[in-house]
This record gives structure tokens, C-alpha cells and sequence, in this order.
């Protein structure tokens, strides 16, 4: 048991100031009694809640600005601007007292915080808070992580129970078979009833210690998501910053943020408010004009920045948008030919590509400070922060129209919802906003959908990838069942259908990206951890869409990345034909075919194979003697030979291993799987 | 046991407890090299073991499709997730089977070399050690010899190697950062 009196009360204070700061700010913006109530409200929990701890500090201040606020309770019109001056002054001392007795601060002596003005752009001062209780988040899923561990020794008991259920079904049966006394039928019914119980038994076990684990996975997911804070978390200290810029120089400025629901990693938001502060501060300083002359220009009195947060696949970008005079190109102009960066009497760049220039210059060196050196300490610490997480700046701006300074930055943690799939022994995950639906596949629709490379789909042709394909690009498909669920995914108004052997639930993920060196097929988005801290891939929608058109081009056929001889497929039956060649080409093998004996005998003969594949019931030559006829010639009497037919008698299998076929495979009882093990034996890697 | 023997069995143990600190400490001299005995890809090699940070066996690795064949996969390593490379494929000489034993390569950014078996972990004087300027092969992962039991074997510098990784994937060695 925590024996710090302050330790609830630094979490309550901390959230009591961010909500005073965020209205004193909204009051500033939307005057009337419900904003005043509201921050009475929490002005009096704090005042309260810091009395009961002892910190009279934070208490007489608590109250100070409820005094300020109660003559006001009923007022619908703006606070007189010095009270609302008071209120902010009396918020920052409250902030910083809060956080002094933050982990990590020197308790005492209390500081004393300045008045709010304009701040030097270029000072060192803290970034906005983005804070998450990221110590707790790991002690919780460390926690997650022992439980998870707890699990094994329910599996192997499962895998135990399952044994005696086994031997007990063993035993009943000797029972069965003995002689019936009155004493062996009580004993073979005991023996039955025990079998029954502990299949029982052991079925409920297994569900439920695999149905705990999803559980715990999906908890472990949401837990790592409590790693990530909100984008809006930043939003108070840029209105803050918009606002004491604003005052200082005399303008009337109104922020807005926007896409404060996006969660991101808290060292991504956190060098990104950094530099939005100076963004910002700079949008009002340089960019917004005097009310006078916004109001000559035809412009509203009033200026607004406007900064907006959204995702754009892996990257977050920020944008801070102004509705000011833009940048000045004639004095950039002067500053890019100062800088050897344009000779003068070079043909005029277009205003972009002018912008760029100067903002690749690094015009925040230039001696002389200038208006739009001012701007270039702000884009200086964004150029800092995107060189430093690998993301970009650009700059959009047109005289007179205002200015947008736009952040990207890839995202290290994204946390989105995945849809779990499986392919040929791969877990995989697929981002759930971007799957439409999901449509079970029978296994001829799911071998017409592999041969054709199309999926019938709300009316349409999908483009189909098996997803086994695209993940064992380069190497052999390990055997598999083959899809048994299409996957609909859509990216930049295209749809593809995955095809997944299962889907197996759906997850809270956190998406990190691949390693620096290990570079990755376009398909992999990304990976995630599982329960056992093992990484497990992130599919990227785009990615698959792209790789789906890309195999689309090469005809549906996997790229022949491995050496291997090509299969020869004899069979006079069309469908018997796609369906081995889309085993086989699933399998990574290449693959000819030959519509009968003869046409088999001729390409046999015009190129080398790994391997023939032959059915016997064929008008003209037939496949005992195709085999026969291949094993006579000297030429290709190494190629091994297998005899695919639905004549299952023992004469036929005699009779193919008399004429010399390597091995013999029943269509009625065709086996994908055993198959494949024929032609694995027989076919060397 | 009688009290008197637990009597003397005590004074022996103080004694020797006492010696252990009268004694001058062991020294680990610089003139050593720890090395780790390996195969990949059927051939014997040794690795220096300061150039390693870890050194692990049967860690999954999740494949993953792209272009480098010598790229195993990923693994986790204490939530950090590290590319795992075949050091027989880095070596030229790959086999079919996947490799048991990763090393993780000291320094940043992550990287792990996976190898088929795991000899032993040798202590030799650093003068046995046969030194090479350059490597040989032209594959510039190999640096020097060690006649060990059995023969003698070329050593993999895991520095070396890990270049060797950068180059293929084109990672910029100017951003890299310090270890």
C-alpha cells in the first residue's frame, strides 16, 4: 500500500487543472454562464481536494479564481479582459504548483510562473503535456503476460485429459470384445460412461482456456492501447499559445482543433505540439493581420488558426492552417537570391516551389531577422522534429490567402482493431476498418475463385489473392486446406477478396512498424505482438490491393522464384485440370498440361519436367501406357510418374506400379494433402 | 550428523570463505578471446562473443515475405522486434532447414543472425588467433582464424556482418544511431 498522500491527488488535480485551462480558454472563445459554471465547478473540487492534502498553495489559488469568476455567474457577455488576463495568470500558477509535485519535481520551493505575454519563439520551455500513465500500462501488461503464462499448464493438462479420454475409449472397447459376463457388461458401461464424461471433459476445458486466452489477448490489446493518448491533448496549449499571442499583439485570433480522437504514440504528439506551439505562435504573429486591415482586405475581423489531426496509413499528419496574409514571396524571393539559393533574373518559381526552396535553405539562419526569418524558427523545429521520427514539412501558402504548415510523421504505435485470419499455418491481421465483409467460400468456389483469379461478389468481379500466395511469395506454400473464407478489403476505392483458410476472431491491436532492416513485401503493414511477445504481422490494405494487381498482370501465376522442374498435368477433363494445376501452382510449382496421352507424349518430350501427373481413363493412349511409353524411353524414363484416376481396385494400383508410376492417387478419395506429399517425395526441391 | 561434525564442517567452510577473500582476484586479461564454437550452414565458424548481446535458441520467428531470401523473419526480444538473418545465407552457402540458435549483433539497430548449432563457448589466448586485415572470400564477413579442436575456424565479424545486412537492405550507415 502506497504510503504518498499525494498520490490520488496528483491524478485528480492534474485532470482538474487540464479542464480549467481547456475553459478558461473556451470561456475566452464562447462567453456565457454555462463555461463560468463549469470552471466554478472545478475550481471548487480543486479547492476542496488540495485543502484535504494540505496544499494550501493550490487551495488559496483555487479560490482567488473562484472570486474572480462568481460575479460573473449570471452574465451572458464576455468577461472584462483583465479578469479574464487574472483567470489565466491565476491558471498557470495553479499548473505549475500541480506540477511541481509531479514524480520527478523538486517538491519545494514553489515556483513562480510568469505572466502570460509573448513568449520568445525560440526559448526552451516544455512541450505540450501528452501524458499517459505508461509505468502502470507496462506493470498491467506484465501482468497480462504472467496470467497468459499461467495458461500452459492448462493446455498440457487439456492435452492429458485428452489422452485419458483416449485410453478410456480403449479400454471400453477390449471390454467390448471379451466375453460377456454379468461383471465385464458392468465394467465395459462404467468404462463407456467414464469415456463419455472425460471427452466431455475435456472438449468444455479446451474451449474454455482457448476462449480465456482471446479474452486475455483482446485485454492485453486494449491495454497497450491505453499506451497511446488522445491527439486532443495537445489542443489546450496550442489555444493557449494562440491566445497569449494573440493578446500580446493586439489581434483577435479564434483556434480551433480538430481530429483531437486520433490516439497516438505520447513521443510522436508530444514533438509534434512542440513544434505546433511555435507553428502557431508564428500563424498569429506573422500570418494573421491587424483586425484593421483584415477588415480592408474583405476578411473577417477575427483570425482563426485552425490545427487538424488525421491519420494517412502509417503516418499522422498535423496541420496548422491560418486565414492570413500567407507569406511574403517577394521578400522570400529576396532571401532565397541573398542565399545563393536563386540567381537573380532566374524565371519566377511557382510560389510552391519557391516556399520548399527556402524552407530546404534553412532560412532560420539568416543573420538578418526578418519577418519571414520569424516564420523559419518555427518550420526550423518542425524540419528538426520530422528529420528526427523520419517525416516531412511541406508549406502551402498564397499571398493574402493565409498559410498551412503541414507535419508528417510516421506513426511508431497505431492502434486499430484487427481482424485475425490464418493462412497455410500464418496468423495474420487484417485492420477492420477497412474489411467490408467477410463470405465463406464451398471448396469449388474456392478453387474456381484460385484458378480464375476472381471472386463473384456483391454483383461484381473481385480481383481474388489467396492470401498463402502473397505471404509465401518467393518460397513454397506449405500444404494447406486451401481458402475457406474470402476477406473483402477495400483501399483508394478498390476492393480485393483475400482468401484466408480461417478467420479466428477479432482483436485490439497495436501496430508497430517492420525494422529498419527488414524490408517486407507491400502486403505487411506492420506487426503486433501476440500474448507470448512474439511478433505477428499487420496486413496493409493498399498493399494487398497492389499486390492482387500485380499478380493479376502475371496471369494469376505465382512467380517462379524457385528453380524447380515444372509438372506436366494429362487428364482429358478440363476441371480436373485447373483444379490439379491450382493445387500444384498454390504448392509454388510450375505447371503444363496436356489435354490427352498423345499431346502428354509430345510435350514430354519437347521439355524437361520435374514430374507428370497423368489420369489413366483417356480416349487414345491412355495413362498405363503413357507411363509406360515414358518409361521406355531412355530420355524421360527419370521423370517419376503419378497415375491420378477414380479407379480405386487393387488390380489398377498393381497395374500402375507394373508399367513403373511412382505412386497412385484415387480421385474419389482425392486428398489434396497426400498429393502434395507424393509430389514433395518425388520432385526434388 | 553429529554436532561435532557440523562443528568442523562449519570451521572448514569459514575457513575457505575467509581464503576466497585473502586470495588476489581472478583477472578475465584482454590477452582472451571468448569465442562461441558455431555451424551454419554445415560449416564450422566461431563468433567473438563481445561482439554479441545475446544469445538464444528456439525463439519463433515469424516469417516474413519480401525481398532479401537471407531475412528469416522478425522476432521479439523483450518487446523490441528484431529482423533475424541466416548467417549461412549471408555466408553464401544457405541450407534448407532454418537455423535453432540466433546471436543478436551488439549495436543499433537491432539485428539477429540465426545459425544451425551451437559447438561450444571457448576461452583462447587472443596470439592463437590468426588476424586479417581485410576478409576473405570478397564477402568481407569473415576476419581471421582460430585453430580450435577439430580444425581450424574462420570467425564471423558480426560488425562485419552487420554492414554486410546494411548494404543489402541499403539502410543509411550517416543515420544510423549509436549503440
Amino acid at each position: 500500500m502506497s504510503q504518498d498522500p499525494l498520490r490520488y491527488f496528483r491524478v485528480e488535480a492534474r485532470e482538474l487543472v487540464d479542464q480549467i485551462s481547456a475553459g478558461v480558454l473556451d470561456l475566452d472563445q464562447h462567453p456565457g454562464t454555462e463555461p463560468v459554471a463549469r470552471l466554478l465547478r472545478f475550481a471548487h473540487t480543486l479547492k476542496g481536494a488540495a485543502r484535504v492534502v494540505r496544499q494550501q498553495e493550490i487551495a488559496d489559488r483555487a479560490h482567488a479564481f473562484e472570486e474572480v469568476l462568481v460575479p460573473h455567474r449570471s452574465d451572458e457577455g464576455p468577461l472584462p479582459a483583465a479578469e479574464l488576463r487574472e483567470l489565466l495568470r491565476l491558471n498557470d500558477e495553479i499548473e505549475a504548483y500541480v506540477s511541481a509535485i509531479e514524480p520527478g519535481e523538486k517538491p519545494a520551493p514553489a515556483p513562480h510562473p510568469q505572466a502570460p505575454g509573448p513568449r520568445e519563439a525560440h526559448a526552451a520551455e516544455p512541450a505540450p503535456a501528452a501524458r499517459t500513465a505508461t509505468a502502470d500500462v507496462d506493470d498491467l501488461l506484465d501482468a497480462i503476460g504472467e496470467a497468459h503464462a499461467r495458461f500452459a499448464p492448462l493446455r498440457t493438462g487439456g492435452l492429458s485429459l485428452e489422452r485419458l479420454h483416449r485410453a478410456a475409449e480403449t479400454l471400453a472397447d477390449q471390454l467390448r470384445t471379451g466375453r460377456a459376463t454379468a461383471g465385464t457388461r458392468a465394467a465395459r458401461a462404467a468404462a463407456v460412461r467414464l469415456a463419455v464424461d472425460l471427452g466431455a471433459f475435456s472438449r468444455q476445458l479446451a474451449d474454455t482456456v482457448e476462449q480465456a486466452e482471446r479474452e486475455l489477448d483482446e485485454v492485453r490489446g486494449r491495454a497497450e492501447r491505453l499506451r497511446l493518448v488522445a491527439a486532443s491533448g495537445i489542443f489546450t496549449a496550442l489555444h493557449r499559445a494562440v491566445r497569449d499571442a494573440a493578446d500580446a499583439e493586439g489581434k483577435r485570433v479564434r483556434f480551433e482543433g480538430r481530429g483531437g480522437d486520433l490516439r497516438l504514440d505520447p513521443q510522436v504528439l508530444t514533438l509534434a505540439g512542440s513544434a505546433l506551439l511555435h507553428i502557431v505562435r508564428n500563424a498569429v504573429v506573422h500570418g494573421i493581420e491587424t483586425e484593421q486591415r483584415r477588415v480592408t482586405a474583405g476578411k473577417p475581423a477575427e483570425g482563426t488558426v485552425l490545427v487538424t489531426v488525421e491519420r494517412r496509413g502509417r503516418y499522422a499528419a498535423f496541420l496548422c492552417t491560418d486565414d492570413g496574409r500567407g507569406f511574403d514571396l517577394v521578400a522570400l524571393r529576396r532571401t532565397a537570391e541573398a542565399r545563393g539559393l536563386l540567381t537573380p533574373g532566374d524565371p519566377a518559381p511557382a510560389e510552391d516551389a519557391l516556399v520548399d526552396l527556402v524552407l530546404r535553405g534553412g532560412i532560420s539562419t539568416s543573420p538578418t531577422v526578418t519577418e519571414v526569418a520569424g516564420r523559419g524558427i518555427g518550420l526550423d523545429v518542425a524540419r528538426d522534429v520530422a528529420e528526427q521520427l523520419g517525416g516531412h514539412v511541406s508549406v502551402r501558402t498564397g499571398t493574402g490567402r493565409g498559410t498551412t504548415i503541414e507535419l508528417v510523421l510516421p506513426l511508431a504505435l497505431l492502434s486499430l482493431h484487427g481482424l485475425v485470419v490464418e493462412a497455410a499455418g500464418t496468423v495474420a491481421s487484417v485492420p477492420l476498418d477497412s474489411v467490408r465483409t467477410c463470405v465463406r467460400l464451398a471448396p469449388e468456389q474456392a478453387a474456381a475463385a484460385v484458378m480464375t483469379g476472381k471472386l463473384a461478389y456483391d454483383g461484381e468481379a473481385v480481383p481474388f489473392l489467396p492470401l498463402a500466395r502473397a505471404l509465401y511469395a518467393g518460397s513454397t506454400v506449405p500444404e494447406n486446406a486451401g481458402p475457406g473464407v474470402a476477406v473483402v478489403v477495400a483501399a483508394d476505392d478498390e476492393c480485393v477478396a483475400v482468401g484466408v483458410d480461417r478467420l479466428a476472431g477479432t482483436s485490439t491491436l497495436v501496430v508497430r512498424p517492420l525494422p529498419e532492416l527488414a524490408p517486407a513485401a507491400p502486403v505487411i503493414g506492420g506487426v503486433s505482438m501476440d500474448l507470448d511477445g512474439n511478433p505477428r504481422l499487420v496486413l496493409d490494405a493498399q498493399g494487398l490491393v497492389a499486390e492482387t494487381a500485380r499478380l493479376g498482370t502475371l496471369g494469376a501465376v505465382p512467380s517462379p522464384a524457385t528453380p524447380r522442374l515444372p509438372i506436366l498435368v494429362v487428364d482429358d477433363s478440363l476441371t480436373t485440370r485447373m483444379l490439379e494445376r491450382s493445387i500444384l501452382e498454390s504448392a509454388g510449382y510450375e505447371v503444363d498440361l496436356a489435354a490427352s496421352g498423345e499431346e502428354g507424349l509430345e510435350k514430354a518430350r519437347s521439355r524437361r519436367y520435374g514430374l507428370y501427373l497423368t489420369d489413366i481413363d483417356m480416349p487414345g493412349i491412355d495413362g498405363f501406357t503413357f507411363v509406360a511409353e515414358t518409361r521406355a524411353d531412355p530420355e524421360l524414363s527419370g521423370v517419376p510418374a503419378i497415375l491420378v484416376s477414380s479407379r480405386a481396385s487393387a488390380e489398377d494400383r498393381a497395374r500402375g506400379a507394373d508399367v513403373g508410376a511412382s505412386a497412385y492417387v484415387v480421385k474419389g478419395e482425392f486428398d489434396q494433402e497426400e498429393l502434395l506429399a507424393h509430389i514433395r517425395r518425388l520432385v526434388p526441391a | 550428523m553429529s554436532p561435532a561434525d557440523v562443528g568442523v564442517r562449519l570451521a572448514g567452510l569459514r575457513e575457505e570463505f575467509d581464503r576466497s577473500f585473502a586470495e588476489p582476484a581472478r583477472r578475465h586479461d584482454v590477452e582472451y578471446a571468448e569465442l562461441l564454437a558455431v555451424h551454419a550452414g554445415g560449416r564450422p565458424y566461431a563468433l567473438r562473443l563481445s561482439q554479441a548481446s545475446g544469445l538464444h535458441s528456439d525463439r519463433p520467428v515469424t516469417p516474413l515475405p519480401g525481398p532479401q531470401p537471407a531475412l528469416l523473419g522478425v522476432a521479439g526480444f523483450g518487446g523490441a522486434i528484431v529482423p533475424v538473418y541466416d548467417l549461412a545465407a549471408l555466408l553464401g552457402h544457405a541450407l534448407p532447414e532454418r537455423p535453432r540458435w540466433l546471436v543478436l549483433a551488439a549495436g543499433a539497430p537491432p539485428l539477429a543472425l540465426a545459425f544451425h548449432g551451437l559447438d561450444g563457448h571457448v576461452r583462447v589466448p587472443a596470439t592463437d588467433i590468426v588476424e586479417e586485415a581485410g576478409g576473405h572470400d570478397g564477402r568481407d564477413v569473415l576476419r581471421g582464424m582460430v585453430p580450435l579442436a577439430g580444425g581450424t575456424r574462420p570467425i564471423v565479424d558480426l560488425p562485419a556482418a552487420r554492414a554486410a545486412v546494411h548494404r543489402l537492405t541499403g539502410h543509411n550507415p550517416h543515420v544510423q544511431e549509436e549503440p
